[in-house]
């Protein structure tokens, strides 16, 4: 029998934690969610709307109560639309942390800025090539500023098709044409969906589908993709780096720090700030021995794959890494920051510190960051930090166990260059077969499916199957606690995959960093495409997202499908109510967009479904393949979960 | 006798009935004022969640004949209405000593302030079957308010035969190999509880 805690997570880490908080009666995300429990099946199954006040409404599931909301709407209506605003929400979140970007960048080639320059010319002038603007001769901050200007523009109205859609292989952006959901505007595409599912606008579910498809692509292409490569310019394209991972990387003698949310800006200048002699020196006086900076979520993973800070973990982490009794800050930007970590500090010394004007926390201390005095900020930050340690109870201090390390830092550009320079090395590796495909395992952590065991036996089983793991998000990070992510883990993949990352000194899954770094994703899958001359859709590909809570990862899946890319999900999303969406994106969407979605908890049998896949994709490109029917599910073979 | 009854394999688990409980059992009768009564109203219907997520089960008194609670009441409080074949409390006459939960079958009774007590303090509360509802003819407002039929309210027999001819359909599919008549969305819907259970390590 599973205890509680081990149904909880399966995270070492978090368990002792998890121990902990029982221990002194602190609530977390696990008793609210059992405290939920049983949660609305109409809201599950997506059938109940609150988009106008004639309503609220539901549509009973069994068919014999009110099948119809008060304006009409049937079942596929309401699902569509709820849908389709869960991924307006999701896409708006990503390019609003991509304009936050974009403003810096154009605030920096301006001048104006403290603490932020320009550090990948390179690639700010290739991205320039990509928006035609000319580059030679010109000053770094010229190219910069017309740069961002187009960009502006990706954001607006006036565009047939957002700048980065250079890079979709023509026969999908053909495609795209066709079913008219070629993205215009990245900020465009959201309002358009939040018009079409007022009451009355648009109540065909298929159409509003399409546009959610279309709204996601200015995500994935979009809002996310300026996030990536404009902070890619402005801090550097990650390399592969070493680091650690897990609640281990809190020191007992240092002041900590938590950098936690989405957005590198204000992280960069903590930092720089975080190595301000007298700022350390402050910190020693108070008996500290320096001060430490570790990462959460998806700002730590923009900060690991630039610069190697250790991660203490991901989203189901955010609350136990205070209850550790050793964090003295937490900096928060936004984006999966829960509201609970204000009550969970209040139980220790840890100040929560938000930064964000568009996220405040009852109970945290907000400092209002400003790029234009961003060093000035940083530092108030960190002296806040520092002055906490001495509030700090050393009896409650309990660090479980030691860091595990892994590497990181796997941008395309260091991917590409792991390979020479070409994706050739990669390619040939797909075509005989000793690396059968490549599969990209995203998201988040939710409490419904035990903490990283969706993310970590998925990887496991995908790995010794020679499949290559891209991983992002909370799943890196979960994977990193995994040790899947250093050179030596090549020895839990495949003979075939196992030999070639040994070759190459990396690990079989590759971090490939933060959540907008999907794209990333997009670009990689993309380049192969293009390499081999064919759609994405026909390469040997799946994506994942095993254990997904936020509106951000239905943006993600629907543009990964939109891509062409199979993805399983891990956790229903609410559509079950609809017969007709379900078969539309479990099964319709193959004609449509060449991909479709699955669900599937299992881990286990997810990793079947996929590897199926993959073998049916290899076998339509004539390479050697293994008759897709005859990869057994789980309890086809007796084996248990 | 008309009485409620309960499908808890309908349930959704959306806790509509215990607001609307709550709401029929506060002074104002109003949702938007109720939430700001004092004491604030309780409902008498409770929604647990069964085995898995998406299960769940409506519960409340079910009116014994004879009562258990009402058999060791020590002050009598608890008395049968034969008209309406509803089992009620006296609350003047309660003295919150919890026999009554202590022998109930369902767990279905609660300890709450209730204002019409007549010093208001910590009595006995349980459903009242909707007295005053049922009195005017009109169902119960957990009936009322359940899109589901997963609370259904009719003269016994007949709702025992309308289930009768569902239990004979699902007989027959299983002997003939026939759908069920759960539709297939919402098994798949609760498959993926039952699957999470497994993964999680067994329920």
């Amino acid at each position: 029998m599973t205890s509680r805690i081990e149904k909880q997570s399966i995270a070492a880490d978090a368990q002792v934690m998890l121990r902990r908080a029982h221990l002194e009666g602190i609530d977390t995300v696990w008793e609210r969610l059992a405290a939920q429990q049983p949660q609305c099946g109409y809201c599950l199954l997506g059938v109940s709307c609150r988009n106008c006040a004639m309503g609220p409404c539901r549509v009973d599931p069994f068919g014999e109560g009110p099948q119809k909301g008060v304006c009409g709407a049937d079942a596929d209506t309401i699902v569509a639309r709820n849908l389709g605003r869960s991924i307006a929400a999701g896409a708006a979140a990503h390019s609003d942390h991509g304009r936050d970007i974009l403003e810096v960048f154009l605030e920096t080639a301006q001048g104006e800025t403290s603490g932020y320059e320009i550090r990948d010319e390179a690639k700010l002038r290739s991205l320039a090539a990509e928006y035609g603007i000319a580059s030679d001769g010109r000053s770094a901050s010229d190219v910069a500023v017309e740069l961002a200007e187009a960009i502006f523009e990706d954001y607006g109205s006036r565009k047939e098709r957002i700048g980065f859609l250079g890079r979709v292989p023509e026969v999908r952006r053909a495609k795209w044409a066709e079913l008219g959901i070629t993205p215009r505007g990245i900020d465009r595409e959201n309002v358009e969906m939040l018009h079409r599912t007022h009451m009355g606008v648009d109540n065909d579910y298929v159409n509003i589908l399409l546009h959610g498809l279309r709204t996601s692509l200015s995500d994935g292409w979009g809002g996310s993709m300026v996030a990536t490569d404009l902070s890619d310019v402005l801090f550097g394209t990650p390399e592969p780096v070493m680091s650690q991972v897990n609640l281990g990387t809190l020191k007992r003698e240092y002041v900590n720090i938590a950098l936690h949310g989405h957005n590198p800006l204000l992280s960069e200048v903590i930092v720089q700030a975080a190595g301000d002699p007298e700022l350390v020196a402050r910190a020693k006086e108070l008996g500290a021995e320096g001060i430490n900076l570790v990462g959460l979520c998806c700002t730590g993973n923009e900060l690991l794959m630039r610069k190697g800070v250790p991660m203490a973990g991901n989203h189901l982490i955010q609350e136990l890494v205070i209850m550790t009794g050793a964090l003295e800050a937490m900096v928060v930007d936004y984006q999966c920051i829960m509201p609970s970590v204000t009550d969970i500090a209040k139980c220790f010394h840890t100040q929560i510190i938000s930064t964000a004007d568009k996220a405040k926390f009852p109970g945290a201390t907000h400092i209002s960051f400003d790029p234009h005095r961003g060093l000035e900020i940083g530092k108030q930050i960190v002296r806040a930090a520092v002055e906490a340690y001495a509030n700090r109870v050393p009896d409650r201090v309990l660090i479980p166990g030691e860091p595990v390390p892994m590497m990181a830092g796997f941008s395309v550009e260091a991917i590409l260059g792991a390979l020479g320079g070409t994706p050739e090395p990669l390619v040939d590796a797909i075509k005989s077969g000793q690396i059968r495909g490549a599969v990209a395992i995203v998201g988040c952590n939710n409490p419904k499916i035990p903490q990283d065991k969706g993310h970590v036996t998925l990887t496991q089983r995908l790995i010794e199957n020679d499949v290559l793991v891209v991983v992002t998000g909370c799943a890196a990070i979960a994977n990193g606690k995994a040790g899947h992510l250093v050179p030596e883990a090549a020895d839990l993949a495949g003979t075939g995959l196992g030999a070639i990352a040994k070759a190459l000194g990396i690990p079989p899954v590759l971090h490939m960093g933060s959540c907008v770094d999907n794209s990333r994703v997009l670009v990689l899958a993309a380049a192969l495409a293009n390499h081999l001359g064919v759609d994405i859709s026909d390469l040997p590909m799946a994506g994942a997202a095993p254990e997904w809570y936020s509106e951000k990862a239905v943006a993600i899946g629907a543009y990964v499908v939109a891509s062409g890319i199979y993805t399983v999900l891990g956790v229903q999303p609410p559509i079950f109510g609809s017969e007709n969406v379900v078969n539309l994106l479990t099964d319709g969407l193959e004609g449509v967009v060449g991909a479709t979605f699955g669900v599937e908890p299992d881990p286990e049998r997810a990793a079947v479904l996929i590897r199926r896949h993959i073998e049916a994709k290899r076998k339509a490109l004539g390479l050697p393949f293994v008759e897709p029917d005859s990869i057994a599910m789980p309890e086809e073979v007796g084996a248990g979960v | 006798m008309k009485t409620v009854f309960v499908n808890p394999q309908r349930c959704i688990g959306c806790r509509q009935c215990e607001f609307a409980c709550a709401v029929e059992h506060s002074r104002s009768k109003d949702p938007y004022l109720a939430i700001f009564e004092s004491p604030v109203p309780k409902p008498r219907i409770h929604v647990e969640s069964g085995p898995w997520m998406g299960s769940s089960f409506p519960n409340r008194c079910h009116h014994c004949d004879p009562a258990p609670c009402q058999q060791v009441c020590p002050t009598a409080a608890i008395g049968r209405n034969d008209e309406f074949g509803v089992v009620l409390v006296d609350i003047d006459k309660c003295i919150a000593c919890a026999m009554c939960a202590m022998v109930c079958p369902f767990a279905a009774i609660t300890f709450h302030v209730q204002a019409e007590a007549a010093a208001p303090r910590v009595v006995s509360t349980k459903c009242d079957g909707c007295f005053d509802r049922i009195r005017r003819d009109e169902e119960p407002a957990c009936v009322e308010v359940c899109k589901v039929d997963a609370l259904v309210y009719g003269e016994l027999n007949d709702l025992l035969r309308e289930e009768r001819i569902q239990k004979a359909v699902l007989a027959i599919d299983a002997t003939t190999g026939v759908a069920p008549t759960e539709p297939d969305m919402l098994a798949g819907w609760r498959a993926w509880g039952k699957e999470v259970a497994h993964v999680a390590g067994g329920v």
